[in-house]
């Protein structure tokens, strides 16, 4: 399982944290290795020690720490395991389906007459609910993609392009979602 | 004159001694030391019984020549009544100035503020000199340091300072700053809330997400955090680092100014005002209503009754500007109001049954107001000082921290661009890649701010450096890699390297508004008499005690861990390194001890990384057995 990453990556965050590499994450697990490991390393250990080690368990600490907000959060997580197969997102934006990008504008232009609406949050609940599903649905497509890739003994370049295009998908969506909590905030703060 | 006694694994080199260490609230009104006393935190009081020192000091005119900056001052309850006697001389609520710029102090204050040639840190001017935060912040710390010394019998190995959670790196830096002039080794500076929390946690022991709502006299800070099996993960923390008490002191002065229809008061009046104001915020705190009373010192005085309801009507505005960084927090730590066990109530001005309301109609759920908000602070403070210092017990506590505010880079047509966003867990390090523009180019300027906001000139500035020794290249070739690190303390530090040549780069950290190394060194010689000798006195001390700590350190890695990390040689080499660190170290020259410590730093460096992955292994056994495959 996932043999090209482990050769290839010895020191990955998933192994880092004590995780087998996978988009599917056990989030208990996650969050007990990583505070077992914290226990260890943390610099509180060595408020007392040499310069030394004081300045390794703080470096060390923030590894542990970047690994963890990598491994956490869904998005992160995907553009990690790509850049695991070398690809690096966010150079080829053009690669975005049109039909995907029309409905974004669509959203954003919703978004953008929230304010005129009679009752501005609950447009506003509407617009975020549909967002989430779609974050939702990719989640799952990008679960069975990964899957797949991990299994395969070889690099496999056609699901590593389906991948990616899922990922720079989840990137437009979770903009959209932070611009609509965003807006959530200006409203609440005129109520 | 035992300097070494290899340890047996196992046992400690110095069994059971139990190191004194304190915690310190350094407030903007009052500041209070704590420190535990067979495993329980306590403040300790002054020789007349009094826990808290109001956070005032007054400087006196100088009869004593020689010793022109060696300042004569008066610190707590008796300054504090000189106020408005002495109003210039007298500094009131220095923690607002700490690590500020003359703009964003001017207002608000009576003081004569100046700045010397050369220097970006505004002074305040009295009969005794010209005095900055830091000087003033450090008479306070003397006094408590003294106090703990005076009551535990003995040095202190160290303290940990408390700040508020919304404190940018300035503000830390100069409350790190302050403790040093005072003579503290500062073993953490850690948020206030978070300290509330250690105390409040460890006595309750419940588990689950807990809101740390902490409105103090000058600042307001809240904190969301979860507390799991020991360990206190921070998960939001947002405020205002100039809000508090002291406004809605300043919102009845107003009040008072209007009513009473006075125009253009001088500093005593308005000390006596701004007093009057507190007394009534106190006493409506309490009662439905209260008589103003202003004297004006000339027979004449002026008064007026104030109701509850009046004064609510005054502060409401400013406890809902309270609300606004509530609801950032909520968000950012990704939580629902129906989420929070508990919220605990921090910070003097929490006594105001009007904060407590509106914060509980926020929350939906009632306030928990049952521990001292005055002294809940340092007492946690001292909880955690004493497990830094070493004074470990079975139960192994360990926090998690964040930074409260984004850190950013100045990037073309002056917008932000973030590299570490707010609420990230510290210690935290982010690398980020930059390229010259032009051939040849070896120098580039780079600006970080600190701040949510789009433009630089709405964040706050924290340090402009240059990258300089760069190799003279085609545009665009070369690949200078900085990075950005957050501490422990939330403490800022950079470095450079250009990847291409392997150069390292050197970097000059201006930090905006605080005091250059030069200022700090040249007042820690101020404060001692005679200059040099104290100060190499000083330096070799402190050589030869990070000599013993390396020492003690080795020894105890080598009996742990030397057999299964080292070869022989490996192991020899570096007892070899201990023999000669400790002959060195008895000599008198600190720079020949330092050159030697950085010497056996370079040989074990390898040791050190094997052990700390080593122990990353170990929290991980028994987790991992087939998943790994």
């Amino acid at each position: 399982m996932s043999n090209i990453i482990k050769n290839k990556h010895p020191d990955n965050y998933f192994s880092l944290l004590g995780l087998p590499v996978s988009f599917v994450i056990d989030k208990n697990k996650l969050t007990s290795n990583y505070h077992d490991i914290q226990k260890s390393i943390h610099p509180d250990n060595f408020a007392n020690a040499t310069a030394l080690e004081r300045r390794l368990s703080v470096q060390k600490a923030a590894q542990i720490n970047d690994a963890l907000q990598t491994l956490k959060n869904p998005l992160q997580r995907s553009i990690y395991l790509l850049s695991l197969y070398d690809i690096e997102l966010g150079e080829n934006n053009n690669s975005v389906d049109p039909a995907f990008l029309m409905e974004q504008m669509e959203l954003r232009e919703n978004l953008s007459q929230v304010s005129d609406k009679a009752d501005p949050l609950a447009e506003l609940d509407i617009i975020l609910d549909d967002v989430k599903s779609r974050i939702k649905q990719i989640n799952s497509d990008l679960e069975t993609l990964f899957q797949q890739l991990l299994l395969n003994e070889q690099k496999d370049d056609e699901l590593l392009k389906k991948a990616s295009a899922q990922v720079l998908k989840m990137q437009f969506l979770n903009r959209l979602q932070e611009e609509c909590l965003n807006k959530e905030d200006d409203l609440a703060e005129q109520l | 004159m035992a300097l070494l006694q290899i340890s047996e694994p196992g046992q400690s080199t110095a069994p059971h001694q139990h190191k004194l260490a304190v915690g310190i609230d350094l407030g903007t009104t009052n500041s209070l030391v704590a420190s535990l006393k067979s495993g329980i935190a306590e403040t300790i009081a002054d020789e007349n019984g009094q826990h808290l020192l109001p956070s005032v000091v007054q400087f006196l005119a100088n009869n004593d020549d020689k010793s022109q900056s060696n300042y004569q001052t008066e610190v707590g309850h008796y300054a504090q009544k000189n106020a408005s006697k002495d109003p210039l001389n007298t500094i009131v609520s220095v923690k607002r100035y700490m690590g500020r710029g003359l703009e964003d102090i001017k207002k608000h204050s009576i003081y004569n503020f100046v700045t010397e040639e050369g220097s970006v840190v505004p002074r305040i001017h009295t009969i005794a000199g010209d005095v900055s935060a830091v000087e003033v912040s450090a008479e306070i710390l003397k006094i408590l340091k003294q106090r703990a010394v005076d009551a535990l019998g003995g040095d202190l190995t160290g303290a940990v300072i408390t700040v508020p959670a919304y404190f940018d790196d300035a503000q830390r830096q100069a409350t790190k700053d302050a403790a040093k002039l005072a003579g503290l080794n500062v073993l953490r500076l850690i948020n206030e809330p978070t300290a509330a929390a250690l105390a409040y946690g460890l006595d309750s022991g419940s588990e689950g997400i807990h809101v740390i709502y902490d409105l103090g006299g000058g600042t307001f800070d809240i904190s969301i955090l979860k507390l799991t099996k020991g360990i206190f993960e921070v998960l939001s923390t947002a405020g205002d680092s100039a809000l508090g008490g002291d406004d809605m002191d300043h919102a009845i002065a107003d009040w008072i100014l209007a009513e009473a229809q006075i125009n253009e008061p001088d500093a005593g009046l308005l000390r006596t005002i701004l007093d009057a104001a507190r007394q009534a915020k106190e006493t409506l705190s309490e009662q439905s209503a209260t008589i103003v009373n202003i004297d004006y010192g000339n027979g004449k005085n002026w008064e007026k009754e104030l109701s509850a309801q009046q004064f609510e009507q005054i502060i409401k505005p400013l406890i809902r500007k309270t609300l606004v960084p509530c609801r950032r927090a909520l968000r950012d730590a990704n939580i629902e109001t129906d989420d929070i066990e508990d919220v605990v109530m921090v910070g003097g001005s929490t006594r105001v049954p009007l904060v407590r309301s509106m914060v509980g109609e926020f929350f939906a759920t009632e306030p928990l107001v049952n521990i001292d908000p005055d002294k809940v602070v340092a007492i946690g403070a001292a909880r955690q000082a004493d497990v830094l210092a070493g004074n470990k017990s079975d139960e192994d506590m360990l926090l998690l921290d964040v930074t409260p505010l984004s850190l950013g880079l100045e990037t073309m047509g002056g917008l932000t661009e973030k590299v570490i966003h707010r609420n990230t867990t510290i210690p935290v390090a982010r690398a980020q890649e930059f390229t010259t523009f032009k051939d040849g180019q070896t120098a580039m300027a780079i600006h970080v701010v600190q701040g949510e906001r789009e433009l630089i000139s709405d964040c706050r500035s924290l340090a402009r450096f240059e990258l300089r020794d760069i190799p003279p290249m085609v545009a665009g070739a070369a690949r200078i890699r900085v990075t950005f690190q957050i501490d422990a303390d939330g403490l800022l530090s950079v470095s450079a390297r250009e990847e291409t040549s392997g150069v390292e780069s050197s970097i000059q950290v201006k930090p905006s508004y605080g005091l250059s190394d030069g200022e700090i060194e040249g007042m820690l010689k101020d404060s001692f008499s005679h200059a040099q000798d104290d100060i190499d006195a000083r330096k070799l001390r402190e050589e030869q005690v990070e000599a013993e700590r390396v020492v003690e350190a080795l020894s105890a890695a080598l009996a742990e861990d030397g057999e299964a990390l080292l070869s022989a040689e490996e192991q020899a080499a570096i007892r070899q390194a201990i023999d000669e660190l400790i002959e060195i170290s008895k000599g008198s020259e600190h720079r020949v001890i330092k050159l030697k410590i950085e010497a056996v730093d370079k040989i074990t460096a390898e040791f050190a990384q094997r052990r700390m992955d080593a122990s990353i292994n170990k929290a991980l056994a028994g987790q991992k057995v087939d998943e790994l495959k």
